[in-house]
C-alpha cells in the first residue's frame, strides 16, 4: 500500500464520520441545550439578591455565569463525547455498513483510526461552539480577552479525548453503544475521582483489616491506572483569578503529554480488541 | 477457464462461551469459483452461507482450511481486496448522502480520486441505470433505487469479482428483472460473480453453477445442467374418463391436474416421447400438446435439503 492511500483512507472515513456525526440528533439537542444554557447564565444576574450593590454583585454575578459555563461544557461536552464514541463503531456493526467498508482495500487499523479522527473533529468543533460563547460572554461582560478561557477549553479538549479514546476502546468490543456509554461514563467519574482513590489508599494502609487492605489495594491499582482528570480542570483558576492572567502552576506540557500518552495507550487498545474481532 | 475462489477444508465453529455446544456454522467446504461464471450459492435461512462470505472477505476467520483469491493465500491484501466487489445483504446507506456521494466515498476508500473517481462514478452510475437519480438524497430511494446503489459501490473498482449477498431479496419483481439484467450484463463483461440467495427462480435463469449447503454442509454442486437432470415429459390431453386416466397411470402416465376440459399428464422418465404418444394413441385420447419437462431448481433445492433434513431426522 503506497504512503499516500494509507493516509488517505483514514481520512476519507474520518471526514464521513464527521459529517455522519453532526446530523446525529441526540448530539445536535445537547449542543444546542448546552449553548442556550450558557446564552441565558448571561441573564441569571437578575434573578440574585439585588440588595448586593456595586462590583460585589457584578462579581458574584460573573461568579455566576462562569460557574455555570465552566460546568455546562464539562458536562454537555462529556455527554457528546460519550455519546459519539461509544456509537461510531457499534452503529456501522449493527447496520452492516462496517461490511461494505471492511470488504475494501481499508485496514481494521485504518477504519479504526479514521473513526476516532472523524470523533474527535465531532467533539472539537462541539467544544469550539461552547467555548465561543462562553469567552464571547466574558468578554461582553468584562471587557478584557478571557485568555485563561482558550487554556481551559484546550486542556478540556485533553481530558475528553481520553475519555473518548477508553470509550471507544470499549465499544470495539461491544455489539451494541450501551455497555460503552456506560464504561465511558465510568472512565470519566472514576478519572475525576482519582484523588479520592488515594486518600482511600492511604488511609486504609492505617488499617490491618483484611477488608480494608483489599479496598486500600484495589484504590492504588486503580489510581495508579486510571488517568486524573482532575490535572486537567482550570475551574479553580477561571472562577477565581482574572481571566486574562495565565494559568497558575501549571506544567502544561507535562499535561498534554500525559493526555496524549492515555489517549494513545487507549486507541491501542481498541486496535488490539478490534484486530481479530468477527464482525 | 482459471479458478478464481478457492476454498479447502473451510470450516467455522463459533465456541460457546457459557460451556453450551459450540455452533459448527460451517464444515470442511471444497469450493471452486471459476473466471467468468456466476455461482449461485445457496440454501436455507442459517445454513453457512454468509459464513462463507465473510471468511472469504476477511470480516470472520475460519477455524480451519484454506483461502485462495485470484491465486493469493492471503486474501484480505489491499491488492486482492481491490479486485473483488461486496454487496451485503441489507447494508444502510446513509440517507443525508446523494447516490453519486455514496459512490465518491466508497470510490476514495479504493484510492481513487479525480478524474478517475469521476469516470468510474458516471459508468457505475450508467451501468445500474441510476443516472435519473444520481443527484437524489438516498432517502427518497425507492428499495429497488437503493440496491441499485448498493450494487455500483461494489463495482466501483471496476472489480474482477462480485459476491453479492441476497441481491434480489425484498424487491419487486420489476426490480428483480433490472437486477437481474445488471448480473447477466456483468458476465458479459467477463465478471465473476458468486450470488448467495433465496430466490431459487431468479438463479435458475442465470447461473451457470450452484452450490446447495444445509447446515453448514455443502450437500451438491455443479452446472445446471448436471444437476437438474431428471427429464421428464408433460403431456396435455382433453378430458378423459377417470378409468382412462387409471389406464394411463399404469402404463406410466399420471395425470397432475385438471383445468378446465384440459388435463396434464406427466410421463414416467423411462418413457421416450414416441412411447408416450404411443400410449395416448392406443387409448384414444386426443393430444393438445407435448412438452418436454426439466426438474425445477426449486423442486431440486427441496429435493437436496429435504433428502439432508431426513437424513439427520433418520
Amino acid at each position: 500500500m503506497s504512503g499516500v492511500n494509507a493516509f488517505r483512507g483514514p481520512w476519507t472515513i474520518a471526514v464521513y464520520t464527521w459529517r455522519e456525526g453532526l446530523r446525529k440528533k441526540t448530539l445536535i439537542g445537547f449542543l444546542i441545550l448546552s449553548l442556550l444554557v450558557i446564552f441565558g447564565s448571561n441573564f441569571m444576574g437578575s434573578f440574585l439578591n439585588q440588595s448586593t450593590v456595586g462590583s460585589e454583585e457584578l462579581d458574584v454575578n460573573l461568579k455566576l455565569v462562569k460557574d455555570i459555563c465552566v460546568s455546562t461544557i464539562s458536562i454537555f461536552g462529556v455527554l457528546i463525547t460519550i455519546f459519539i464514541s461509544a456509537a461510531a463503531v457499534p452503529n456501522e456493526t449493527e447496520n452492516k455498513v462496517i461490511y461494505s467498508i471492511l470488504s475494501k482495500p481499508i485496514s481494521r487499523l485504518q477504519y479504526l483510526l479514521g473513526k476516532f479522527i472523524g470523533i474527535q473533529f465531532i467533539v472539537i468543533i462541539n467544544l469550539a461552539l461552547m467555548g465561543l460563547l462562553f469567552f464571547m460572554a466574558l468578554w461582553f461582560q468584562q471587557g478584557t480577552l478571557p485568555t485563561l478561557l482558550l487554556w481551559s477549553i484546550l486542556l478540556t479538549y485533553f481530558e475528553f479525548l481520553i475519555v473518548s479514546a477508553f470509550t471507544f476502546a470499549i465499544s470495539c468490543a461491544a455489539t451494541s453503544s450501551v455497555l460503552p456509554t456506560i464504561g465511558g461514563f465510568f472512565i470519566y467519574l472514576t478519572g475525576n475521582l482519582t484523588e479520592y482513590l488515594n486518600d482511600v489508599k492511604i488511609r486504609s494502609g492505617e488499617s490491618e483489616e483484611f477488608l480494608d487492605v483489599i479496598i486500600g489495594q484495589t484504590a492504588s491499582v486503580l489510581s495508579s491506572i486510571l488517568p486524573n482528570l482532575q490535572n486537567f480542570s482550570l475551574k479553580q483558576d477561571i472562577l477565581n483569578l482574572q481571566l486574562n492572567d495565565p494559568p497558575s502552576d501549571m506544567q502544561f506540557t507535562r499535561l498534554l503529554i500525559y493526555g496524549v500518552t492515555y489517549a494513545v495507550s487507549g486507541f491501542i487498545i481498541a486496535v488490539w480488541v478490534f484486530r481479530r474481532r468477527e464482525l | 477457464m482459471s479458478v478464481v475462489i478457492k476454498a479447502e477444508g473451510l470450516s467455522k465453529i463459533y465456541e460457546s462461551a457459557m460451556g453450551g455446544q459450540d455452533v459448527h456454522a460451517l464444515t470442511d467446504l471444497n469450493l471452486e469459483v471459476q473466471s467468468g461464471e456466476i455461482l449461485a450459492y445457496l440454501g436455507p435461512n442459517g445454513s453457512g452461507k454468509t459464513t462463507t462470505i465473510k471468511m472469504l472477505l476477511g470480516l470472520i476467520f475460519p477455524t480451519s482450511g484454506s483461502i485462495e483469491i485470484l491465486g493469493s493465500k492471503n486474501p484480505t491484501s489491499p491488492a486482492i481486496k481491490k479486485e473483488i466487489g461486496y454487496l451485503p445483504e441489507g447494508a444502510y446507506y446513509p440517507d443525508f448522502l446523494k447516490g453519486e456521494e455514496i459512490l465518491k466515498y466508497y470510490g476514495q476508500l479504493y484510492g481513487l480520486s479525480g478524474k478517475d473517481l469521476k469516470m468510474r462514478i458516471d459508468k457505475v452510475i450508467d451501468q445500474v441505470g441510476m443516472q435519473h437519480a444520481r443527484k437524489r438524497l438516498l432517502r427518497g430511494y425507492s428499495k429497488g433505487m437503493r440496491q441499485r446503489i448498493g450494487l455500483a459501490q461494489a463495482l466501483i473498482s471496476d472489480p474482477k469479482i462480485l459476491i453479492l449477498d441476497e441481491p434480489t431479496t425484498g424487491l419487486d419483481p420489476i426490480a428483480r428483472k433490472e437486477i437481474r439484467d445488471i448480473i447477466l450484463n456483468l458476465r458479459e463483461e467477463g465478471k465473476t460473480l458468486m450470488i448467495s440467495s433465496h430466490e431459487l427462480l431468479e438463479v435458475e435463469l442465470i447461473s451457470d453453477r450452484i452450490s446447495i449447503l444445509f447446515e453448514g454442509v455443502q450437500q451438491t454442486m455443479g452446472t445446471i445442467t448436471e444437476l437438474l437432470n431428471e427429464r421428464e415429459l408433460s403431456i396435455e390431453i382433453k378430458a378423459v374418463s377417470d378409468d382412462v386416466l387409471k389406464a394411463l397411470a399404469e402404463k406410466g402416465l399420471k395425470a397432475e391436474d385438471q383445468v378446465g376440459e384440459r388435463i396434464n399428464l406427466r410421463a414416467n422418465p423411462s418413457l421416450t416421447t414416441y412411447d408416450a404418444m404411443e400410449i395416448c394413441k392406443a387409448s384414444n385420447v386426443t393430444i393438445i400438446g407435448v412438452a418436454p419437462r426439466r426438474e425445477t431448481l426449486e423442486e431440486l433445492f427441496v429435493r437436496v435439503v429435504g433428502g439432508a433434513l431426513e437424513a439427520k431426522r433418520s
